[in-house]
């Protein structure tokens, strides 16, 4: 009676909790799921991981549904003790081959898509992705087919957003500058760790122009939760563009834009030591060198040439664009998807909020070892950008030359 | 009354004590050391009051008579050489307070010693009238110490006496007599295992008679000096100025050391029939240009597949100090393996912090003595 009573009482939590639990695999738009490959690689292991998972399914069926049985038929229900017996070799024997007949079957096409996972002779492109604490730098070398078919004659550098041509087979160059990190787009490939000193090797391709979502997956500190990633897919038509919009020669703003050149001034002043815009002059004349290395635990910080080309700013955490924009962008169809990312950010699609609070006070929106006063272990160093106590006009200024970076 | 026993339990909480005084000097304040040490202390003394009450156990305590009676009580200190050796070792400590700190050092850690082993020694030899048991009390208390000392002390002798062995073979001579020295040790090891009824005085004497001479082989391999190119590469001072030079023979203090280092590299470097390209994952070609992340470790793994010794040099600009009054100071960065002989292969690893296009001259890679042996590197 009591135990009816108990089981009533836990019931409708436990179904509750169980229907959320499986209504929550049903999300169709869910940006990383694994189960919706948008690239070969990820169909590769889509492919190998669904009869996988309905055979463990059915044995986890039969299984449970065993057990359940024999809980039921062998309940106390103050019979006799039953005779004990020891040992059934047919029985032991079955039990022990049809496992290892499964595990069998299973790993034949597991190490085939081992082995085609790690190919690295078959691909066109090569990018070096970097991890630190907590965003990913993206560098595309101008050497080889990077150069000659693509037409980066010049290394390019971003950070936040992997922006690759469709159905062309990428290799990226994976490693850390600090502590281990692991980079996973789950649309397009499993995860490969960054690993301080070692460069680890990730195919990856995408079959039709969208944004692909990921986030690190290997707790790597304070902000690792905002350490997330986006993988950008153009048709090779755009990315040409993209290729050349990014190889552009730098341009201050034009004299008439106050803000702007207010703005640049307050850049070069206060930014421009850790953050990287190429082109951009010192007031001497000289190319402005950003030394993140004397100011960043990492060494290194994100190149902010053509900032406004991306969709995201501080490790993909936020979204450059304002959620109506942003919305545009990502629902596009697949045909119109190129022209609107590289649009940009305009000025009326600005996410001025995020990006205004970012400025005001960095650390508070993410967490990031950034007190001034606790900086003893690092040498001085900061873990991430500091709050550098910016005036609402400063910030002003400097969003105004921010969208000058396009 | 204050027993024999307790006597050493109050002499080691004393000299705790004073270590703890010493300690929160040394370390300006208070520190988990200072705790640890003065709680030592007064357990030390809580124990020593215990052994002075039960009058070491060996009498009853109401039986004062026998405090001065008992058979222990009767037993006089025997001889020892420790008062020898604390004369020896505060002799050192005067000498080596005037010449060399190294004789200092040595004289305050053998007279500490020396005058532990007296203390124990005087104890224990009072501990009872049984003088076998006495000794086995002394073993009980030194022997923890005495022996992880000893076999450290033995151990130093071993690595310091290989050490100059090695450092004063030539490479293909120490090839050979470690070889051999290793299949000796095998041989002699396997006999042991043989034959179980070996006997201990016996391997014990064969292990002495190793040691000695080991040890005198060191004595005299070190009097005959390190072999010529560790004498000349001491001459060169090679770590203080640029050894990457073709004229220079030995290695650079960059060139990475660590086997892990060469199973990830950023790229590899070959020379081969006088041309040098690099191979990365990624491309299947031979590159001449290459990037590299900035501010990044990166690892470049050498192969020399020329006939003649080479060496890798990687050059990565200069960093100019400004010495105040229009004096600069250029210092060029760079790092370089050892000559390598053909078929050799050595990673070096490097940090970039500056971005190429910000240097007025271009990173490269080069090997000196090859014409035209040149590979860009691109920092980003």
């Amino acid at each position: 009676m009591k135990s009816s009573r108990r089981w009533s009482n836990i019931s409708k939590p436990v179904l509750a909790l169980s229907s959320l639990v499986a209504v929550a695999g049903c999300a169709e738009d869910a940006p990383q799921d694994t189960w919706q490959p948008a690239g070969p690689n990820a169909k590769m292991i889509d492919d190998l991981q669904r009869p996988i998972f309905y055979i463990a399914g059915i044995v986890g069926v039969i299984v449970f549904a065993a057990v359940a049985w024999a809980i039921f038929r062998f309940r106390d229900r103050g019979q006799a003790m039953p005779e004990q017996t020891h040992g059934k070799p047919a029985l032991e024997v079955a039990l022990t081959v049809i496992p290892v007949l499964i595990l069998i079957g299973v790993s034949v096409p597991t190490v085939g898509t081992i082995f085609d996972l790690a190919k690295t002779d078959d691909t066109e492109m090569t990018i070096n992705v970097t991890g630190q604490q907590w965003w990913w730098e993206y560098d595309y070398p101008a050497v080889g087919d990077n150069a000659e078919v693509y037409g980066i004659s010049d290394p390019i550098v971003t950070a936040g957003q992997l922006v690759i041509p469709e159905d062309t087979k990428v290799l990226l160059r994976v490693t850390s500058r600090d502590v281990i990190h692991s980079y996973w787009i789950p649309k397009l490939n499993g995860k490969k760790d960054s690993v301080p000193g070692r460069v680890h090797l990730l195919r990856m391709e995408g079959s039709e122009p969208g944004i692909y979502a990921g986030q690190c997956t290997e707790f790597c500190g304070l902000s690792h939760a905002y350490m997330r990633m986006e993988a950008v897919v153009l048709s090779k038509a755009d990315y040409a563009t993209w290729v050349a919009n990014q190889l552009e020669a730098y341009s201050s703003p034009s004299a008439g834009n106050v803000s702007a050149v207010e703005g640049e001034k307050l850049f070069l002043q206060q930014c421009a030591r850790c953050h990287q815009v190429n082109g951009l002059l010192n007031a001497d004349g000289t190319p402005n060198v950003a030394a993140p290395d004397q100011y960043v635990v990492s060494g290194a910080a994100p190149n902010l040439t053509n900032l406004m080309t991306r969709n995201t700013f501080a490790g993909a955490s936020w979204d450059l664009l304002t959620p109506e924009c942003r919305d545009d962008v990502w629902n596009a169809t697949p045909g119109e998807f190129g022209e609107k990312y590289l649009a940009g950010v305009s000025e009326d699609c600005l996410n001025q909020k995020d990006l205004r609070e970012w400025l005001r006070n960095a650390p508070e929106k993410k967490p990031m070892y950034a007190d001034p006063t606790k900086l003893t272990e690092t040498g001085g160093r900061y873990r991430g950008m500091p709050a550098l106590g910016l005036t609402e006009d400063q910030i002003s200024a400097l969003v105004a030359y921010l969208l000058e970076l396009k | 009354m204050i027993t024999t026993g307790s006597k050493f339990l109050y002499g080691l909480g004393s000299a705790t004590a004073v270590a703890a005084i010493l300690w929160f000097i040394a370390n300006d304040g208070g520190s988990i050391g200072v705790v640890s040490l003065a709680f030592l202390a007064v357990a030390l003394f809580f124990m020593g009051v215990i052994a002075s009450f039960v009058r070491d156990g060996h009498v009853l305590s109401t039986d004062t008579d026998a405090h001065a009676s008992s058979n222990a009580a009767q037993r006089g200190v025997g001889r020892s050489w420790f008062p020898v050796g604390t004369a020896f070792s505060a002799g050192m400590v005067a000498i080596g307070s005037v010449s060399s700190p190294g004789i200092f050092k040595v004289g305050i850690c053998l007279l500490f010693a020396m005058l532990g082993q007296w203390l124990i020694k005087n104890w224990s030899d009072r501990a009872s009238s049984d003088a076998a048991y006495n000794e086995k009390v002394r073993a009980w208390v030194v022997h923890p110490l005495e022996i992880p000392v000893g076999g450290a002390i033995i151990l130093a002798i071993i690595v310091l006496s290989f050490s100059r062995i090695m450092l004063s073979l030539s490479k293909e001579s120490g090839l050979i007599v470690f070889s051999v020295m290793a299949a000796l040790v095998l041989t002699f090891g396997s006999m042991v295992s043989v034959r179980r009824g070996a006997s201990r005085r016996v391997i014990g004497a064969v292990a002495g008679v190793v040691l000695v001479a080991l040890s005198g082989t060191g004595i005299a391999f070190a009097l005959d000096g390190e072999r010529h190119e560790l004498v000349e590469a001491a001459a060169e001072d090679h770590f203080a100025h640029r050894a990457c030079g073709e004229e220079a023979e030995e290695t650079d203090e960059d060139a990475a050391r660590s086997v892990s280092a060469k199973s990830s590299v950023a790229a590899t470097v070959i020379l081969r029939d006088g041309r040098l390209f690099a191979e990365m994952d990624g491309w299947n070609a031979e590159l001449t240009s290459i990037t590299l992340q900035r501010s990044n470790p990166s690892t470049i793994l050498f192969v020399n597949e020329d006939d003649h010794e080479h060496r890798m040099v990687v050059a990565y600009g200069k960093i100019v100090e400004d010495l105040g009054g229009g004096v600069s100071k250029d210092t060029v960065l760079e790092a370089c393996t050892s000559l390598i002989t053909k078929g050799g292969t050595q990673a070096v690893s490097i940090v970039i912090p500056k971005p190429s296009f910000a240097s007025e001259e271009p990173y490269s890679i080069t090997v000196p003595g090859v014409e035209g042996a040149s590979i860009e590197i691109q920092v980003p």
